[in-house]
């Protein structure tokens, strides 16, 4: 197909091509990251919700992980990663909006 | 690129027989597929509708009891809403004309196209099974609000699939359009560069794309709490039935849009061919679709203000209603100016767009009176939200979906209808309808509550009128329709072009040919709506 | 097709970008769907914070984090795969996508163990045990069941797709040239991957 509109794409048409090692070295931060989580869980401190935004948080970053390395965000067209971050937002104006109704009542 | 001039067949001689169309994979076809049973359904829901109508001539019970109303308004609620108009502007019109307008042969994926159909498909069935299985069809409202859902013995279960895979259909739709609105434009043609309908289809397309799986989800949640016992809307586990109103209106206000967008789109279309000169404030009615598609998902809960919803959540979201009235009166504006100083032709599609404004003016406004708060604890459920509702839906998006019909007919089937007819059936259809709605903002502010078989001896007058003018629109409706069908048997007309077009659906031959274009299409230098001769003030 | 002029922006063109584009806008709706159900446990686990909290006891940590393990190294070698078909070795490229087969298998056998010894303890909606809890612990429940079990949906559909997408490898219509249905499984699969990112903190972790 050949490459007519200037606003999708511009420079993603030559094929970038993640190496072995760097899914590799993916894996090993988040499998560091998973145990993290559940040893602040297990053996941590009874912190109560600072817990729960610690686990999180890290369960965040995770994803952020997996999003950019394993599902190729980081060398993709800008587009993906501005209407992921589009959606994402909408999605915690949802929960901001839906819990504030609770925490007023 | 190759410009040969052997031309195509058109796409209704390409292939003939009942396979032939309903494994198509031509947009165009899908489109017509579409148009064919939405407009069924939609038949079925006037009926429904005139029934009630009927019912409430007279107070007391006149020909269907209680609990037969019950589930004859649910049953009008879901199937003017799942199976007509959330459909009706994108899936017939959006299909046949957004590739078209945009320069290119298909959508970005014809199968998932021809999927959605059959998911529609699917999806009316079982909506319409609950007339036979069970307990007879949902008598919750098209809310199907918890915990009563969950709770009455009518086949709610099935109706909530129903819209569960209508949902879907609808989602892939939105996601087809998408894709072919960023990939398949034609070379040259940049965002700014598309017709404004396209405009509003993308807008209305990521709504279907972001709003719908919540209500998914939700209503997964209704089924397994029938079917599996998992319940979690039910108050005597600790569950709150307003946590399913949130859930439902974060998809349902939304979904206003995905029925009003489209419809806005049509207008802008119809609006600057009538008046021979280009649109007034392009960017501002493209961007302000967008505007509405985001704005509108933070206004759900005005549809919740009396259902014990926090004061301060109340608040916000009541002032954020009032900011959709903004890109809104935007749109309206522009397209004032665009006929002003205009060339104006008058013809049936202009008239149904004009008709269009007003009675999504009245609509629109009498919405902002729902939106108050106070005013809101005093109007809501009474018959002033069903004729604010219906003014939007059908006065609004309905006429617009009419006017589409009658604009774009000659180039969907090569054929014209009879002119005269035509604006006799718009005129007939425009007084019955406001004879129908308009008494129930009278009603609603009396205090006649919605939902119910019966009313009290004072609000008889004005629902006399109502019923009356339901008669006159079905009269309009009706002549209408033979009108396009009688048109549809006439001989074929020459002209391709009988509007003077010149967005790129009008280069084309009509009908058009399998592939939509013969050669590349020529984009008009200067915008979508350059008209050569038009006055620029 | 019979035509002989065809546009260059055609829609019947293979198009590796608009399919692409397609799977991210799918993922949209798929991360949506299970947004309302976060929605839910946000909204009851704020109502009900002490009951969440002693019902998250009655689930294996432990199990949990194999879980994770297992699926993050599944997104892993779903990952590779593409690295190997773009790298032109279909070989390994199906390997690897065996690998992730076998771990979709591996998790839900280990959820098949932890649902059954939670029903085995009466913890299924409308047991005896069950209903003698209070109510945010029966909501927690619900949620438990109704979140993981749609997880587990999505893991099927996910094997299944990475299995068609496999078949097709075999009979030479995915290759070097033309993965991007492979790559959409992958998306999808990290999808998963993702969904359970979340939920594993949010139900097992919340002491």
């Amino acid at each position: 197909m050949s490459n007519h509109n200037k606003t999708d794409h511009h420079k993603d048409d030559e094929l970038h091509i993640t190496s072995y090692s760097e899914h590799f070295g993916t894996w090993v931060s988040l499998i560091l990251l998973t145990f993290m989580t559940v040893f602040i869980s297990v053996y941590g401190a009874d912190l109560n919700t600072l817990t729960v935004a610690t686990a999180l948080f890290i369960a965040s970053v995770k994803a952020l992980v997996v999003a950019y390395y394993f599902m190729h965000l980081k060398y993709d067209p800008r587009i993906y990663r501005v209407m992921l971050l589009v959606v994402m937002a909408l999605f915690v104006v949802f929960l901001i909006m839906l819990i504030f109704d609770y925490l007023t009542r | 690129m190759t410009e040969s001039e052997i031309s195509q067949p058109n796409y209704l001689q390409v292939k003939k027989g009942l396979f032939s169309w309903i494994f198509t994979l031509d947009h165009k076809r899908i489109g017509l597929l579409y148009l064919y049973s939405v407009g069924a359904f939609f038949l079925v829901g006037v009926a429904l509708g005139v029934l009630m109508r009927l019912e409430l001539l007279n107070p007391g019970r006149d020909i269907i009891e209680a609990q037969t109303y019950n589930q004859v308004f649910t049953l009008h609620g879901v199937i003017m809403i799942f199976l007509f108009i959330i459909p009706s502007i994108p899936a017939v019109f959006g299909n046949f004309f957004l590739p078209i307008m945009l320069g290119t042969d298909d959508v970005a994926f014809p199968k998932l196209n021809l999927m959605s159909w059959w998911l529609y498909v699917v999806g009316a069935l079982f909506a319409l099974s609950t007339l036979v299985f069970g307990d007879g069809p949902a008598d919750t409202g098209w809310t199907f609000y918890a915990p009563y859902s969950v709770k009455t013995g009518t086949n709610v279960s099935l109706s909530v699939l129903a819209a569960f895979i209508l949902g879907f259909s609808s989602i892939l739709t939105g996601l087809n359009f998408i894709v072919t609105i960023h990939r398949l434009r034609a070379p040259g043609m940049g965002f700014n560069d598309m017709p404004l309908f396209s405009w509003a289809l993308y807008a209305t397309s990521w709504i279907q794309l972001l709003a719908t799986p919540i209500i998914g989800i939700t209503l997964l949640m209704i089924v397994a709490e029938r079917i599996l016992g998992i319940g979690l809307f039910d108050p005597s586990i600790g569950g709150d039935p307003i946590l399913y109103q949130h859930l439902f209106w974060i998809y349902s206000h939304p979904a206003v849009y995905i029925m009003a967008l489209p419809a806005m789109g049509i207008v802008s279309e119809i609006i600057p061919t009538f008046a021979q000169r280009t649109i007034f404030g392009y960017k501002a009615i493209a961007y302000s679709s967008m505007a509405i598609a985001f704005v509108g998902y933070f206004v759900w809960g005005h549809h919740m203000f009396t259902s014990g919803m926090s004061g301060p959540a109340a608040y916000i979201f009541s002032i954020l209603t009032f900011f959709v009235a903004i890109p809104t009166s935007i749109k309206v504006f522009n397209w004032l100016a665009t006929l002003y100083k205009g060339s104006i032709n008058i013809q049936v599609p202009l008239l149904f767009a004009v008709g269009f404004i007003f009675n999504f003016l009245i609509g629109g406004l009498t919405g902002l009176v729902n939106g108050a708060l106070a005013a809101d604890v005093h109007l809501h459920d009474t018959y002033f939200v069903v004729g604010h509702f219906h003014y939007v839906m059908f006065g609004g998006t309905g006429f617009a979906f009419f006017g589409a019909l009658h604009y774009w007919y000659p180039k969907m089937w090569g054929k014209m209808y009879n002119r005269t007819v035509a604006n006799l059936a718009f005129a007939i259809l425009f007084i019955g309808f406001n004879m129908l709605y308009f008494p129930m903002f009278i009603l609603g502010i009396m205090g006649m509550p919605r939902r119910y078989y019966d009313y009290l001896p004072e609000f008889h007058t004005f629902n006399q009128i109502s019923t009356y003018g339901s008669w006159i629109l079905v009269t309009g409706l009706l002549l209408m329709v033979y009108n396009l069908i009688k048109g549809y048997f006439s001989k074929p007309v020459s002209e391709p072009n009988p509007w003077n077009g010149i967005t790129l659906e009008w280069q084309t031959k009509s009908p058009p040919p399998l592939h939509n274009f013969d050669k590349a299409p020529e984009l008009v230098k200067g915008g979508p709506y350059n008209y050569p001769n038009a006055i620029n003030g | 097709m019979e035509h002989t002029f065809s546009l260059p922006n055609s829609g019947h063109n293979y198009d590796a970008k608009a399919s692409k584009l397609g799977m991210w806008l799918f993922l949209y709706t798929e991360l949506l769907l299970f947004g309302g159900l976060f929605m839910v446990y946000m909204v009851y686990r704020s109502l009900n914070s002490d009951d969440f909290l002693i019902a998250s006891f009655n689930l294996d940590v432990w199990l949990g984090a194999i879980n994770t393990v297992v699926l993050l190294t599944s997104s892993m070698t779903i990952a590779m795969s593409i690295t190997a078909i773009q790298l032109g070795n279909t070989k390994l490229s199906l390997r690897l996508q065996f690998l992730t087969v076998l771990a979709a298998v591996i998790f839900l056998v280990i959820k098949y163990f932890e649902w059954g010894a939670k029903i085995e303890h009466g913890l299924w909606p409308g047991m005896e045990h069950f209903i003698s809890m209070p109510h945010g612990q029966q909501l927690y429940f619900y949620l438990y069941f109704f979140m993981t079990g749609l997880h587990g949906l999505h893991v099927v559909v996910g094997m299944i797709f990475i299995l068609i997408v496999m078949n097709k490898i075999r009979k030479g219509s995915i290759h070097k040239n033309k993965h991007q249905l492979l790559e959409n499984s992958g998306l999808y699969w990290h999808l998963v991957d993702l969904i359970w990112i979340y939920l594993f903190p949010l139900f097992y972790l919340i002491h």
